[in-house]
Order: C-alpha cells, then structure tokens, then sequence
C-alpha cells in the first residue's frame, strides 16, 4: 500500500510526528513501512515562470519565442509547445538543470535562435505522462518561486507492506485510523454514515448470486464531461504510481485509494434495458473483453456484471471494454460493491488478472463501507465533472451478515499474553482504534467484555483475534520477558540424525568439505550420466512450474550436482577438489502420493591427494581409485561397520568388489570402479568417472566419486564396542616377498591368510607390490607382513616357524608364486 | 701430568671462548673430548703413574673432564641462545606437516548452533518430507484454499495436492498430531519458494519451533525467543517484537534484531531502518490445535520459525545468498 504524508494529513493532524516517528509507530503496529521517500526533490532547481510574450519562431512554423519572466530575470525561451501562449504561467528549467532521466538543460541555439532555458511538460519533469504540450499552472502562482514550493509539491511517499489480514488498511483513511490512535487526535472523513433511502427508478439492480455477492450499490450521475482531471487529483494518483486516465475513472480509483472501496463507472447507455444483474455466466457465455481489450474465457463460477442481455464487467476483478467510460460518456453508473473474497481471488488467479480492486476483495472490504464511498464518488464526479445526481440510488444486500459480538474474556487475554491488565484498560486499548466494548457478565472469577467489531475490521471474528489486538495495542516490547514452566523431559533425538551429523564431522577430518547443493536438477542430468531408461534414477518426480529447465526435477542422485561443484571450483583455479554431500534423494511411487525419500551420502574427489598441504612435504600426486576406496572404508570403520577382511571371518561383512562392464555404474569407468556390497546388496560403488561423461559437465580433469546409501548403512548392524583384553605377550613379525602371476589380486593372499583359520596369525598386512626391474614379464612381486601372537605364551621362533612354514606353503601352492630371495 | 690437565683446562676453557659457531663447538669437542682427542691422550699416560699416585689424579682428571664438559654444555647454550635458531639443523620458519581437512557447509554449522540452543533448553528435534502434501503445508495451519496467505508463499506443485513444503511449519501439525502435550520440538530442514534473486533462493533452510502446555504465554514466547537470539548474536543487541500475521499464530511477532551491519544507525541491509528481521513467531493459533484434536481452552502454546541462511549471512556479513549453494571451496573455507 502505497500512500503519502500530506494524504494522511487530510485525515488526521499527523503534524507532531517526525517522518521517522510517523514510520516507527506504524511499524510496531504491524503495519510495516517499507520504505520512506522523500519526493519531487529533484524538482528542486526547477522555477515558475510568466510567459510575457509569444510569437512563432521565423524559421519554423511549430516553434514560438517567447519572453519569460522568472523573478527578477527575463528569458528568451524557444518553445514547441502547441498550448504555450502569454499570460501562462509555466514551469522553467533555466540552464544547468538536470531534469529526470538525467537530462541537463543548457543555453543553445535552435534554428539560429538562442534559448536561456526550457519550459517543461509533466513528461518532462516526471510528474505524469502528459505531453501533449507544458504544463499550465494555476493563475494564482507567482513567478520566479520555486516550483516545488509554489505547488506545494514537497511531500513523503510511504510504502506499508501489509499482511493479508489488514484489508481496512488498503486504504488512507484505514491507516490514518491507526495514527489518529497514536497521536490521540480525531479522524476527519470526508463523508461517514451514509444511506440510499430512495430507490431509484431510473435503473434496476437484481442480484441473482446472493452467495459470492453479498451486497451491491449504485448512483446514477447524469449529463457530465469526461476530461482531465485537475490537478490535484491527477497528483495524488501520481504520487502512488497509478496513472491518470480521465476525471471519471480517476475518482473511482481515488475513492478506492481513499476508503479502501473499489468502485467502478459504467457508461450508461451501454447498459441494456438500464439493468443491472449480478449472476454466473450463461452456458452460451464463454468469452468477455475486459477493458485491457483482452479477451478472456469465463467459466460456471466466474461472477459477472450484466446488463439485461449480456456481461458488462468481471466482477470485482475489472470492467468490459462494451461498457468503458469514454470520452463521449455523458450519464455514468457507479457502482459501490461487496464480492465474495474467495470467488473474486479464484477469477483473478484462473485469469491471472489482478487488480487493485481484486486485491482488495480477496483480502476482504467493509460491507457497510459501500454507500461512504459511493456517495463520496458521486460528489466529486459532480464538482469536477459537472452533471447531476440525484439522491436516490440502488443498494441491494441479500447476503448481508450482521456483525457477530464477540466475548472477551479477560483473565484468559491476560494470561495469554502474560500480563494483568484490567477490563478498563483493555477497553480504553480497543476503543482507540474504533472497536466499542461493553462489560459483560462474568465467566467464574473473569471479568469478559462483550464486543461488536466494527464493519470495516472484517479480519476479527473470535476472541483470538481480539487478545492479539490488545497485545498490538499495548505494545509488543512491554509485555515482559518470563521463561514457560514446563516440566522437565529428555528430548529425544532421531538416530538417524545423529549419525548424519556424526558422519558428515567426520568426512571433515579428511579433508572433505562439506556441499550442499539444490534438491532439484535438471531432468537431462540423468542421462548425462548415461543411466539407461529403466534405471529408476531416470524418473524422477517433475515440478509443474519449476523456475528453469536446470531445476526441473527432484534429484534421484546427488552426483550432478556435486560435479557442478567440481566444475566451478576447477574453474576458479582449485587444484585440489574433495567435497561431500549427504542429502535426501527423491523417487516417485503412485502419482499424487509422496515420494520416497531416501538418504545418501556423495562425494567427489579431483587434483591433488593432498589437498591445500604444504608442496614442501607432500609433492603434487592426483588423487585416483584407492582415495575413494579410502575414504570408503573409513567411514565404514566410523560408523562401526563389520568388513570381511576383519579376523575371525564375518559372513555378512561389507566387502568390496571389482566392477565390469556389465556391472559397473554407466557414468563410471569399468575395471575402475567397485561395489559395496554386504548380504549380496549392493550399499554404494565408488570409482573413477568416464572421460565423456565428466565432459558433458564441462569437466577436462579426472574424478573419482564415492556414491553410497546412507539410509543402508544406517541399518546394518554396528559392531559391538566392548572391550578386548590388551595382549600380555609379545608379537613375532615375519616378512614374505612372493613372486607371482600378474593377474593374482593381493587381496586374495589376504583372504587365504585370514581363511587358513591359524589361530597365532593376528594380523596380514600387505606391504610393497611392485612390477619391472629385475622381476620376469608377467610376474609381480608382493611383500606380505605376518603378525604371530600368542595370547598363552612367549612365541618362540619354532613355534612361529611351523606356522609360517604353512602359510608360505599355502600361498605358493595355491598362487603359482614363489618365495623371493633378495 | 697433573700439570697437563691444569694446563688442558685453561686452553680448553680459552679455545671454547674463541667459538662462535656450532660448527667451531663441534670442532673442539672433538679435539678436547673425543675418542682420540687430546684428554682421552692425556688419559692415556695414566697407565704409567705411581700406583699411589693413580686415584688421586685419576680423581683430579675426572674432575678437569668434568669442568670441560661443563663449560662446553655451558656455551654451547648460550651460542643457542644468541640468536642462532638452527642448532638443531631445521628451519622453523617452514611449514609444518598439516594435515588435510574439511569444513562443514556454513548452513550445517549455523544449523547446528541453532538446534543446540533449543536443544539446551530441552527441545527434541524431529524431521519431515520435503515434499509435502498440501493439508499439512497448508490446510492444518489454517490457510484454507484460495486464502490470500497463500500468495506470502511461491509453492512449487508436483499436482495440486504435492507440493515442495513451503516452511517447516507443516511439522507441528504432523507432530500434535501424533503425540500429546506437554511438546517441545524442533524440525529443521530444507524449505522451497518459486523465487530466486540476490535475497532468496528457491531452495533454503529454516527451524520451526514450538512449545504446547497449559498456561504458556506470549511473554513465555519472549523469554525462549531472548535467550535464542542473545546466544546466537550476543548478550548486548537490542531485539524488538513487532506485530505481524501468521494464519497459523495469533497473535503473531516478527523479531528484528538491531542491524549488525550498522549497529542501528541504518544502512542499506537494514533498509535505513536498524532493524534486521530475524524470525517469524506467534501463539499457536486455537483454529490449529482444533485441527489436531487439542482443545485450546486447555492448552496453548507458541511456535516460531527461522531462517538459517539469513541468520548465518548476518552472522558472517555474507551478501549474496547463492553463494551458499555454490559450493565454491573458498567460500567454505572461510567458516
């Protein structure tokens, strides 16, 4: 709601406030001021002016010299103007004036003729659009003043954004309310209390949809001019930003700036049969032109404004092009209207059409304001556009509820808000704003005060919205500050949770950083990352009005969004990339139902292992495989996850298994890339992206990525943590260096240590694989360190040697390897 | 030879004065001290002494060795001392072996304070779906359809009942729902607006909080929201209530903190106002606790909702919010 401080001053003596008090007081009444502007001040340089001569330009047909007298000083000023003339008095820019829009008046030549200066158009100085020539002040200005003085132009526009519920503040005289209760001075209106006693005879008015229209007025204005409208009208809608169109329609939207009333003229001959109905469409009656000259489809429920044979208006939304007051308009009907809130705000929304006056309707109109305004109206429209009125009108209410009352119960109020204030004061607080009360009888202990809200707060229906009225009024920051008794409890905490946030503290510690990205992707990422059509991630659940084509579906993965992270930050220079996200992922089940939401947990990894270390200690080496398989394993060692490679054997441990082909993920290099499987499900894969897909991200570096189930790991069980005995006698190492075919994984020899089932063996560790040099093509070599621990005795190296002994036999047996001797 | 040792330990004691450099000191430990140096030499003639003679001067000798030692301890402190940082051969002036870490995103951070506060004063924290249907999002905090509150929010639709929740309000209803009060939970989690610019991101966080039991009141609300904001921002900001409207709440308040980029003299964060808004609150309408089957005349409560990235942007005087989904490493390493 726009509006300005010389508007409210008509209303209410606002003049001991400050522009920062004025907006402060508002503001703590829950009508917050969003902004405060100071107008017309680049006006300032601007001077009036007389024009003491004109005659046409010699060497051009549309232009006149003129002579002008500003103050002391007389001007020559070439003009273009068609209306410029001696005696007008005019607005001059002398030169050196910036104007709006940056323009800077200077001394020229036009046509071999010198010009001091320019007299302006509203366009010009930014007051209007007119431009059909300058600006005419009023006879009475003196010459040489300032401009803005002399039109008394200087003024503060306020912008309030209002919350739905305060309809009666979409007005001056609404806000002017509130301030009439902060300075304690009276609320001046212009016209209050009218009625239509006398039924016109001249038009007939019938509402056939009692239900979205509740009441409805009309005056008949004979014989007026449509013109301009003067200026003090066209400056007050100017100073709100509405456009000044003609004195009749300006004073409709005055009226409804002014009482919060929306109002709407119609040319009277086009109505047929001097009808008014008010009802839904006809089957036949499909499409309407709206004053916009747009052409709009009507549907059952759209309510209408006909004449006795068609619709004339969109009710409460906007007026026909069939009926629009023009400038032969000579007998205008005005009408003064309540509409249904939610049929008004169903028409607006299915045509996407809204009005100032639908706004208004949607959030609410006083339904005993309609005659106020409507008599207001008719009385300007006579004295700017002349024509007569009689005093008889049309006011039909079928639907007129009469207002509810409502009980206050006052100790409930006060140990709402936790406060004591008597009934006395509580009703001082409400009457301020014009809400009367009376005492009424009491509940138990409680005094209660029996209320009927006026008309025009259609937002109080119950005692709820009375208490927060008393606390608006008493003012927010005096009610004091205490602590709730409740008693004491344990709050309980999702697990869950928990261990999301655990984990995603622990990735931290590794030099991952923490993502979080969009949960909608674009609905082509799926198949960027080559996953075939029947891979469920490629059906993803689609926004009806996603704000681009790049946030166009709930993600089923996090991958893309992470490798848009990769992709900036290489792009910023970063030469070690190591990111993670653990986000919620999202796959459709019945259509119209929730989705199902799933956790996971990604990451990226790119540049250099050691991320922002010193080069000094840890030279340059790209991350590859293993870091992610790294990473992995940590975390399942974090979250107390059992793996098979622990001793004794797990049957059901996570384990990590190569991927081909066939297996591996679409977007992720086959025989570079491993699954997490546990129980034969797979938990997650990890490996290194394809070249092609990473390029179709706009990534020309490589990238290994981690891709697990949260919700999976969740749920597997986590290894007890109880204590083991620490061992009382000491270990015995032995190394053994193998040579063996190329194609034997290390890990197998693991495996074969950890299933020989030898109960000295503590620990296998792999230590050195390597390949070339002095070792035969199509060999490698791979050093293993056995632990032997007891937990009887001392070991002595006889009793390590018969182990030791077996598992080298083991291993070259089952391996074709061969023990290596240095 | 007792003369050699008193003689040994004069030029022993000027010879260390003549050394500058832990080089030179470890030149004359080797002459004087070492294996083969010239004590050791002496050391060596004792065989040919008296055997009378022997523990006194091989008394006297360990006695010189003693003083030798000592001093050269002694100097080759103060060559330490005296500026020479180097005596153990390193630069301490290189890096150290830094170990590679992460950080978490700003919002978990900023999240994780926020649910620790709450959590302290005995708040349980609960999460819900993101996408939501449109009677919880909407209809249970009492925005029926075609209600003007719904244009405070852009909502994303999957069809016309699923819907990406607006707020995280939509948690107190599913939660009054399931249980009976006394409640003090918290939900966080992501929220969704059609809205996207320097000031909004169509994705973002928010808390919701709320506390139902008898007797609770809008002062009560006051006293949880002061100890929130003072832990948050610190003790000395001054904080305001001010009058709003939630369908959801009545009476409703918006709490503003004084402007921590201008400290209240009004800036342009604060649109020249001092004031920077923080969260939204209010009484837990009687029209919601209908809804969920509570009977209001008993109960009341308050709730409150706020927004993270707006909480950790005043925080950390972040001016753009998309940044916070940019994932740019030099932003995230930076909190």
């Amino acid at each position: 709601m726009k509006l300005t401080r010389t508007w409210l001053q008509n209303y209410v003596d606002i003049s001991s406030l400050t522009n920062e008090e004025l907006a402060d007081h508002l503001t703590m009444r829950g009508l917050e001021v969003d902004s405060l502007t100071p107008m017309y001040e680049d006006l300032a340089p601007l001077r009036t002016g007389l024009v003491l001569s004109a005659v046409r330009h010699p060497a051009a047909d549309k232009l006149t010299l003129c002579q002008v007298q500003v103050g002391d000083q007389q001007l020559a000023i070439v003009c273009g103007a068609p209306n410029v003339r001696e005696g007008l008095r005019v607005v001059v820019a002398l030169p050196g004036t910036l104007l709006p829009g940056n323009v800077k008046i200077s001394r020229s030549k036009i046509r071999g003729v010198e010009s001091f200066g320019m007299i302006c158009s509203e366009r010009e100085i930014g007051l209007g659009n007119d431009h059909d020539g300058i600006m005419e002040l009023p006879e009475h200005i003196a010459h040489g003043q300032p401009f803005i003085e002399a039109m008394a132009l200087s003024d503060l526009g306020i912008e309030v954004d209002l919350t739905p519920n305060r309809s009666d503040c979409l007005s001056v005289i609404g806000i002017a309310r509130e301030l009439a209760a902060v300075v304690d001075r009276p609320l001046t209106l212009p016209i209050e209390g009218q009625r239509i006693d006398r039924m016109s005879e001249n038009f007939s008015v019938a509402i056939d949809a009692a239900d979205l229209c509740p009441r409805y007025c009309g005056r008949l204005v004979r014989g007026i001019r449509v013109g301009p409208s003067p200026w003090w009208l066209r400056r007050r809608l100017l100073s709100v930003g509405l456009r000044p169109i003609n004195n009749i329609v300006d004073i409709t939207n005055f009226v409804m700036l002014e009482y919060g009333q929306p109002l709407h003229a119609f040319d009277f001959t086009t109505l047929a049969g001097s009808a008014i109905i008010v009802r839904r469409p006809r089957p036949e009656e499909r499409l309407f032109t709206t004053l916009d000259r747009a052409e709009r489809h009507l549907d059952p429920d759209t309510l209408l404004i006909c004449d006795r044979d068609k619709p004339v208006a969109l009710a409460g939304v906007m007026g026909g092009l069939n009926s629009e007051v023009t400038e032969k308009t000579v007998d205008v009907l005005v009408e003064s209207a309540c509409f249904n809130p939610v049929s008004i705000r169903r028409t607006a929304r299915r045509l996407n059409l809204s009005s100032d006056a639908s706004y208004r309707f949607e959030r609410g109109v006083d339904p005993q304001g309609t005659v106020n305004a409507l008599n207001r109206a008719v009385a300007l429209i006579t004295e700017i556009a002349g024509g007569t009125a009689a005093d008889e009108g049309v006011d039909c209410f079928p639907g007129l509820r009469p207002p509810p009352t409502i009980t206050l119960n006052i100790d409930r109020c006060n140990r709402l808000l936790g406060i004591t204030l008597p009934p006395q004061s509580i009703a001082a607080l409400l009457a301020s704003i014009g809400i009367p009360s009376q005492p009424g009888p009491k509940a138990g202990e409680s005094d209660q005060l029996l209320i009927t809200p006026p008309s025009f707060r259609v937002d109080i229906e119950r005692e709820a919205d009375l208490i927060e009225e008393v606390a608006r009024l008493y003012g927010y920051n005096r009610i004091p500050i205490t602590l709730p008794r409740v008693g004491m409890s344990y709050p309980e905490e999702d697990p869950d949770r928990r261990k999301r946030l655990d984990i995603a503290g622990r990735l931290t510690a590794i030099g991952f950083h923490e993502a979080i990205n969009y949960s909608f992707i674009a609905d082509k990422h799926a198949a960027m990352l080559d996953l075939p059509e029947s891979d469920p991630r490629r059906s993803p659940l689609a926004l009806l009005n996603p704000l681009s084509e790049e946030q166009a579906v709930l993600r089923t993965t996090l991958l893309p969004g992470l490798l848009d992270n990769v992709r900036r930050n290489l792009s910023y220079q970063q030469t070690a990339i190591r990111l993670f996200e653990l986000g919620k992922v999202f796959f459709p089940t019945e259509p119209g139902k929730q989705p199902v939401e799933k956790h996971r947990l990604s990451g990226v990894l790119a540049g250099n292992r050691h991320g922002e270390a010193a080069p000094l200690h840890f030279p340059y080496q790209e991350v590859d495989l293993l870091d992610g398989k790294g990473a992995v394993e940590y975390l399942i060692g974090e979250m107390h996850l059992a793996t098979v490679d622990r001793l004794p054997p797990t049957t059901d441990g996570i384990s990590f298994h190569p991927l081909d082909e066939s297996s591996a993920e679409p977007f992720a290099e086959p025989f570079l890339s491993l699954e997490l499987r546990c129980a034969g499900k797979r938990l997650g894969t990890t490996g290194q992206m394809r070249t092609e897909v990473l390029r179709r991200f706009g990534i020309k570096h490589q990238v290994i990525y981690f891709d697990l189930d949260f919700d999976a790991l969740c749920t597997l069980a986590q290894m007890s943590r109880s204590f083991t005995s620490l061992p009382v006698f000491p270990a015995v190492q032995r190394d053994i260096a193998l040579l063996l075919p190329e194609e034997v994984q290390a890990g197998e020899l693991t495996a074969a240590v950890r299933n020989s089932a030898d109960p000295l063996i503590e620990r296998c560790e792999i230590f050195d694989v390597f390949q070339g040099g002095k070792i035969p093509r199509g060999q490698k070599s791979v050093a293993l360190t056995l632990t032997y621990r007891s937990a009887k005795k001392t070991l002595t190296e006889k009793n390590v040697e018969k182990s030791h002994k077996k598992i080298v036999e083991l291993l070259t047996g089952s391996f074709g390897g061969s023990i290596r001797h240095e | 030879m007792e003369q050699q040792l008193l003689q040994l330990a004069v030029s022993a004691r000027e010879e260390l004065d003549r050394c500058t450099t832990q080089a030179s000191l470890e030149e004359f430990r080797i002459e004087y001290l070492g294996r083969k140096g010239r004590f050791s030499t002496i050391m060596r003639g004792l065989g040919a002494v008296a055997a009378a003679d022997r523990p006194r001067i091989g008394q006297a000798a360990n006695q010189v060795k003693a003083e030798v030692e000592a001093l050269f301890v002694t100097r080759k402190e103060q060559l330490a001392e005296s500026g020479n940082t180097r005596r153990h051969g390193l630069d301490f002036s290189l890096p150290g072996r830094k170990p590679v870490s992460g950080r978490l995103h700003p919002v978990s951070q900023v999240m994780q304070e926020t649910c620790a506060i709450f959590a302290s004063l005995g708040f349980a924290v609960a999460e819900g779906p993101d996408v939501e249907v449109d009677y919880y999002n909407f209809e249970a905090l009492n925005i029926p359809p075609h209600h003007p509150a719904r244009d405070m929010h852009d909502t994303f639709y999957f069809s016309e009942s699923l819907l990406l929740r607006t707020h995280t309000s939509p948690m107190q209803a599913r939660i009054m729902e399931s249980r009976q009060p006394p409640l003090r939970v918290i939900a966080p989690g992501k929220v969704y607006r059609c809205d996207s610019d320097i000031t909004h991101t169509p994705m973002f966080h928010q808390v919701e909080g709320f506390l139902v039991e008898k007797e609770v009141s809008f002062a009560d609300l006051k006293g949880v929201l002061t100890i929130f904001t003072e832990k948050m921002f610190g003790k000395d900001l001054p904080l305001r209530f001010r009058p709003s409207f939630f369908p959801f709440t009545e009476p409703s308040a918006e709490v503003d903190i004084a402007c921590v980029i201008c400290q209240g003299s009004g800036c342009r964060v604060c649109k020249k106002s001092g004031w920077l808004e923080i969260l939204g609150s209010g009484m837990i309408d009687p029209e919601v606790f209908r809804m969920v089957g509570y009977d209001p005349q008993v109960y009341s409560g308050f709730a409150f909702g706020l927004g993270i990235e707006r909480i950790a942007m005043l925080k950390y005087g972040i001016d753009d919010i998309r940044l916070f989904y940019e994932n740019d490493q030099r932003f995230l390493t930076q909190f």
